[in-house]
């Protein structure tokens, strides 16, 4: 399997990364296109004679875009902050201390982490209703617990794991206790791990949609997702604007997808793959 | 010696309270905010609860009789009643006599009951100094009996003045009493009604189908083709960073976003992508890629596979690190070609990550809510209506609570079928306390 790669091998790439491209490439030069270049004949064409920004203004001055992307920053970055720091003492307890009733309490984990979230929304509905939560950032911040921990408990598990067990010794021979031992040397140690949890809690925050849907209805509390959901009019979809908004959002992740592909990859596979 | 073993104990139940201390908070939590939601959502599923109608927007267990309600309508009925007493004689004037006994009647055989007769004075005082009335206060529980009772004579008073002739403003008069109607709250518990229901209804047995084609069809391909890419990228090569990253963005922006993009790329009049499935035969024409049922299905099962192939393709790959080339080798030396290495050595040690993505990528797609929702809305004619869907539906645009529960829990239950097959084929290996 380790024959050198042909060029053919690399055609075939090529092929399937530019697939995999496409949409992007094709959303973005039609961010750039006047509205007239947008329907018709033109809008098969892969350039723009007459690139226009127009489409980006619109988004931020006839839609309260930078409002939906507050929100989301507020609500994902508050998740994932209390949400991984709850996970992690969880995660080290299941990793490295001995109790009984630990392998239903990791089924436990797992199978709140298969709940589809319909199951769940009639109940948190009701309840953030009556407490005067819904349209608020706490009432998204709590519901997105359903999504998150049990992803965080998972993937800081499978870290915790592969900390030497030598240091710890160490660190209680000398008579350092439970929680010295896990802030002074367990935690210094997790650290990357956690933080590629944290992207990943992150990005599935960020991307929530029934959630955010159905609990902030109001403008000054959508989310980016339901916002350009409900970009539409009733009779004409703006294509300009919701590309330019499309891209506006994928550019970030895009970014923050090339910076720590290492970090995002292992997360992902850490819960799946048995070393 | 004795001694020793004595602190080892104590030291073992110190880390084990330690233990349960460090997961207690996680545990709550997901108590609070996942396991009681589902019971919660069976639970109301039980229940005939409908937010928009007042009668009906709460469990209730069992009979009550809602004074805010009645004080609401009560002496503004009373007085109506004496207005038109002053303007008419005769017959009428008769009937609006008696229908004003009946009421009095009705109201002093309420005040009997003393619990009712302290909360009636109190709330009518709150509601004259137009404070708050809270549900708690505003509802007392009667014997069945008793509220068949009040129901029946509040009944024929309905009845009687229906019939009224010749009144000044005979639409006050009806409407105050048509309201006093719904004084009496009739428990809503209706059973396994909700689940009768569906169970009979096309309309779900369908959204179960659409999920179910959905979730096989896709899953299906993006194994395939995951795996192929899985291998292909198996090797090392120049710019492989680059692929891994290119192949992660599907996965990273918002299924939203993604599925907004697709609605642009099918749409029927400037979509690029109809344009090339019909350019290359696929589709008879460019608009029937979301106005036909299977057209529409197709589009939504082709996006599902863009966002999604590759994070297969990831998982695998992960998988396919973790077999040593050694095996290869030594299957080369025997003499093994390249599809015998496959079958033999590749599939088998694959086994548990290939399940462990069908598991995760089977569940997720048969919760799917967003991509079909802003792509398709479930349409045309429901036919990429999901399960999922239809539940949101049912709760949030027919504020139909209690049928909607009902739907959720299907989609609950269709759910831990599927992972309580999968885990079964992994038995133990995903849960194992590995060292």
């Amino acid at each position: 399997m380790q024959k050198k790669a042909g060029p053919w091998f690399y055609v075939g790439l090529f092929v399937f990364v530019f697939v995999v491209m496409f949409p992007f490439l094709w959303v973005l030069i039609s961010s750039f296109k006047p509205v007239s270049e947008l329907f018709g004949d033109k809008a098969f064409i892969p350039y723009t004679s007459d690139p226009t920004f127009d489409n980006y203004m619109s988004v931020f001055v006839n839609h309260p875009f930078m409002t939906y992307l507050k929100n989301s920053f507020i609500v994902s970055g508050a998740t994932t902050i209390y949400t991984v720091f709850i996970a992690a003492f969880a995660a080290y307890a299941i990793a490295r201390l001995h109790f009984r009733g630990k392998t239903v309490i990791l089924g436990l984990v797992l199978s709140v982490s298969m709940f589809p979230q319909v199951a769940t929304i009639s109940p948190i509905y009701i309840i953030l209703k009556n407490l005067g939560l819904t349209n608020s950032y706490i009432g998204l911040i709590i519901p997105y617990t359903t999504i998150t921990l049990p992803l965080s408990i998972w993937i800081l598990v499978t870290f915790f794991r592969k900390i030497p067990h030598d240091l710890e010794e160490a660190a209680k021979i000398d008579g350092a206790s439970l929680m010295q031992t896990y802030w002074r040397v367990i935690f210094p140690l997790a650290i990357p791990g956690i933080f590629t949890t944290a992207i990943l809690v992150f990005i599935a925050a960020w991307n929530e949609f029934l959630f955010a849907l159905v609990l902030n209805t109001e403008e000054a509390y959508k989310t980016v997702p339901v916002g350009i959901a409900m970009f539409q009019g009733q009779f004409t979809i703006p294509w300009g604007e919701i590309s330019a908004a499309t891209v506006v959002v994928t550019v970030p992740l895009v970014i923050m997808v090339l910076f720590f592909q290492k970090r995002i990859v292992s997360g992902l596979t850490s819960g799946a793959v048995k070393e | 010696m004795e001694e020793n073993t004595a602190k080892k104990k104590k030291k073992k139940l110190s880390e084990r309270s330690a233990a349960y201390l460090l997961i207690a908070p996680s545990l709550l939590l997901i108590l609070v905010i996942a396991i009681w939601p589902v019971l919660q959502s069976f639970y109301f599923s039980l229940f005939d609860l409908r937010l928009s109608d007042p009668t009906k927007s709460e469990v209730h267990t069992s009979y009550q009789i809602d004074l805010k309600r009645y004080l609401d309508n009560y002496p503004f009925l009373q007085g109506s009643i004496d207005k038109e007493l002053r303007n008419t004689q005769g017959e009428t004037a008769q009937q609006l006599n008696s229908i004003k006994e009946q009421l009095n009647q009705l109201d002093s055989s309420l005040r009997e009951d003393e619990e009712i007769q302290e909360r009636y004075e109190s709330i009518n005082e709150k509601l004259i100094n137009i404070e708050p009335v809270l549900d708690k206060e505003s509802l007392i529980e009667i014997e069945r009996d008793r509220a068949k009772e009040i129901q029946e004579t509040i009944q024929s008073i309905y009845q009687n003045v229906k019939q009224l002739e010749g009144l000044e403003d005979p639409d006050a008069v009806k409407g105050l009493t048509s309201a006093l109607t719904d004084v009496v709250i009739k428990p809503n518990f209706i059973g396994l009604d909700h689940y009768v229901k569906n169970f009979m209804d096309k309309r779900m047995w369908m959204a179960i189908w659409n999920t179910v084609v959905f979730t096989v069809v896709s899953v299906a391909i993006e194994l395939v083709l995951g795996l192929l890419i899985a291998l292909l990228i198996n090797k090392a090569f120049f710019g492989r960073g680059l692929v891994r990253a290119s192949i992660l963005i599907p996965w990273a922006i918002p299924t939203v976003v993604a599925a907004m993009m697709w609605k642009f790329l099918y749409d029927g009049q400037n979509g690029i992508v109809a344009k090339l499935f019909e350019e290359i035969g696929l589709v008879d024409s460019m608009a029937s890629l979301l106005t036909t049922d299977i057209g529409a299905m197709f589009s939504v099962i082709f996006a599902d596979v863009w966002k999604t192939t590759p994070y297969m393709a990831l998982l695998l790959l992960a998988g396919l690190q973790t077999i040593p080339k050694s095996l290869y080798e030594a299957a080369a030396i025997d003499g093994a070609n390249k599809w015998k290495q496959f079958f033999t050595i590749t599939l088998p040690l694959l086994k548990l990550s290939i399940l462990v993505a069908l598991l995760f990528r089977t569940l997720d797609a048969f919760r799917v809510f967003d991509l079909i929702f802003v792509l398709t809305g479930g349409g045309p004619a429901n036919s990429t209506e999901t399960i999922s869907l239809l539940a949101y539906k049912v709760l949030f645009a027919q504020t139909n609570f209690g049928e909607g529960s009902a739907l959720s829990v299907v989609v609950f239950i269709c759910v831990a079928i599927i992972s309580m097959l999968y885990i079964s084929l992994l038995g133990r290996d995903l849960l194992e306390d590995k060292k």
